[in-house]
């Protein structure tokens, strides 16, 4: 199988002819070490790590940036329409102030901006047109120069971490009892903003789309699952609605409060199952049967502190929990960062390729 | 007495359902009553936020019930502060909060903060990307009995340990208990830096602190 028919097929919860491996983020300094080299391909990262596809951003066209760009809202309108560095990000700029890390590039949320209905208005001051042609043509470019045999997404969001980041988890937290329309709105605008993008997307040739909208931390979801099915899923389903390719729903966190509800957005994988808040091997038994399961290869510890031994242990693990029967495809348990060690992504890879062939070797299974 | 029973039910009612336009008159009512400030912090409100606490460590609330309680009581603890300032009580102490240097991740940090508040503590959140020598200043400046540190990232766990050598070089180690939290860590990890403890989550921070209060 070529590596697109590999993700696709897992991500159609068939039995492809082996694991594949696929990641929603590579930090671009991680990219860079892996590569030795500043300028590579997308399609070069993904051979030499023996990974199936990607989206996200590289950092061909420019220089390296320290952690995973969060964006940033001064001049974002016209860096978001002629991208000048490598990326297949399709997301909205977060409605906040912004704040930067001197020693590391790192940009972070001090706060969000949309706590009031007066300020709905920053909304045409920060969003870009979703119908501006310029970042569309030149990713059309992009996919046509590099993609290959490889499977190459979009990262798009529902609005949902757009909403919460926008807000601030606390005048979220308020609101939800003081001004529940206003959560409202300002998630059917975010919802809305993606779909029209969505509606692009789907004319290009992009393989799948990865759907980055976290609702949890370790121990639960922010809200409760009335809340979900109030302020939440009604505004998803409107850029669900607009996808027309398979896609991959992402959250951090204990999703078990609201995946059922979840689930009916009709995702065709749900990713990361982060480690210390879900247990792969139960999510595949409950709901393997509608959806693939991504993720797994924990970060906290694991990728960023073990030692490969310990993560060619852990892939071995994953792969028996998750792999049978096939729908399962091997991913970091958020993305990989600049400070996942490289020889540990070295092993990842090598474990992937000595454990990953179907039909999986039953003393893996034992 | 069974008004006093009733306004008591009340006024925790109004904290666990974050209800905060009815803390003030109930407070009123209740220091009209002859109850006086220290009984409803210590026997009204906080036993109201220990409540909240345990429900959303069960999962039967979510965020925003905890947030709006945490605010309906912090509401009642501005209108008794002074009272009990005027009397010499003191609440159950100051806390630093801060998430370490190198780490924009606010999140856990801040809901840590209104639960510690919630809980009669009085917060002095440093913010995110706190170099030790801010922390060992906010130590000199406020004498808090804690200093609570997070980080969610294993890259930043280690700016941790730094921070508490920085604070044994101040002399300042001996003046505060030091607990630790965030996504990545591990009680052995809180054991091998030298912190005085190290709480899964917010809840579990809260009841490190008044054991060791």
């Amino acid at each position: 199988m070529k590596p697109r028919e590999r993700v696709l097929t897992a991500l159609k919860r068939g039995i492809p002819d082996k694991v594949p491996w696929i990641e929603n983020d590579i930090e671009e300094g991680l990219q860079e070490r892996i590569m030795g080299m500043t300028q590579f391909t997308p399609g070069e990262l993904c051979e030499k790590l023996g990974m199936d596809g990607f989206g996200y951003h590289f950092p061909m066209g420019g220089q390296a940036t320290a952690g995973q760009a969060m964006q940033a809202a001064v001049g974002f309108k016209e860096s978001y329409y002629y991208p000048k560095k490598v990326t297949f990000d399709f997301v909205p700029p977060w409605i906040a102030e912004m704040g930067v890390i001197p020693e590391t590039g790192r940009t972070f949320i001090k706060q969000g901006l949309l706590t009031s209905n007066d300020s709905l208005k920053l909304f045409n001051e920060y969003l870009p047109d979703p119908d501006h042609p310029a970042r569309y043509e030149q990713v059309s470019k992009w996919i046509d120069k590099f993609k290959g045999d490889y499977a190459v997404f979009a990262r798009i969001r529902l609005g949902s971490a757009s909403t919460l980041e926008s807000m601030g988890l606390v005048e979220f937290a308020y609101n939800v009892y003081d001004n529940p329309d206003l959560i409202k709105e300002i998630h059917r605008r975010f919802s809305e903003w993606s779909a029209k993008v969505v509606e692009h997307l789907n004319q290009m040739d992009f393989d799948y789309y990865w759907a980055n909208d976290d609702h949890a931390d370790t121990k639960s979801t922010w809200m409760s699952r009335e809340q979900y099915l109030e302020f939440f899923l009604p505004y998803q389903k409107i850029v669900a609605k607009a996808i027309k390719k398979p896609w991959v729903f992402h959250s951090d966190g204990n999703l078990l409060p609201i995946i059922d509800d979840l689930l009916t957005l009709g995702m065709n994988g749900i990713h990361p199952i982060q480690p210390a808040a879900m247990n792969i091997k139960q999510i595949k038994a409950k709901y393997g049967n509608r959806v693939c399961i991504l993720g797994n290869i924990d970060l906290d510890y694991t990728l960023t502190l073990g030692t490969p031994d310990e993560v060619d242990k852990e892939v071995k693990e994953r792969i028996a929990a998750a792999g049978p029967g096939g729908g399962y495809i091997v991913t970091s348990a958020n993305s990989l960062t600049d400070y996942c060690k490289t020889e540990n992504v070295w092993a990842m890879a090598s474990a992937i390729k000595k454990y990953g062939k179907y039909p999986l070797d039953p003393n893996l299974l034992k | 007495m069974a008004e006093m029973t009733e306004i008591k039910k009340e006024l925790q009612q109004a904290i666990i359902k974050g209800k905060r336009d009815a803390v003030e008159p109930l407070i009123q009512k209740a220091l009209a009553d002859g109850l006086n400030p220290e009984e409803i912090m210590n026997a009204i409100m906080i036993p109201a936020m220990d409540v909240v606490g345990e429900q959303f460590s069960r999962n039967e609330i979510f965020l925003p019930e905890m947030m709006i309680a945490a605010r309906a009581m912090n509401i009642g603890l501005g209108i008794l502060r002074p009272m009990l300032i005027a009397k010499g009580v003191s609440g159950r102490g100051k806390v630093v909060i801060g998430t370490v240097k190198g780490d924009i991740h606010d999140v856990g940090k801040n809901i840590v903060s209104m639960v510690l508040q919630g809980a009669g503590y009085e917060v002095m959140d440093l913010g995110i990307d706190v170099p030790p020598e801010k922390f060992v200043e906010a130590i000199n400046q406020y004498r808090p009995k804690f200093v609570l540190m997070s980080a969610l990232i294993t890259l930043t766990m280690s700016m941790m340990g730094e921070t508490i050598k920085v604070f044994q070089k101040s002399g300042v180690r001996e003046k505060v208990k030091v607990g630790v939290g965030g996504a990545p860590l591990t009680q052995s990890f809180a054991d091998r830096i030298g912190a005085d403890f190290y709480g899964k989550d917010a809840r579990a921070a809260v009841i490190k602190c008044n054991e060791l209060i």
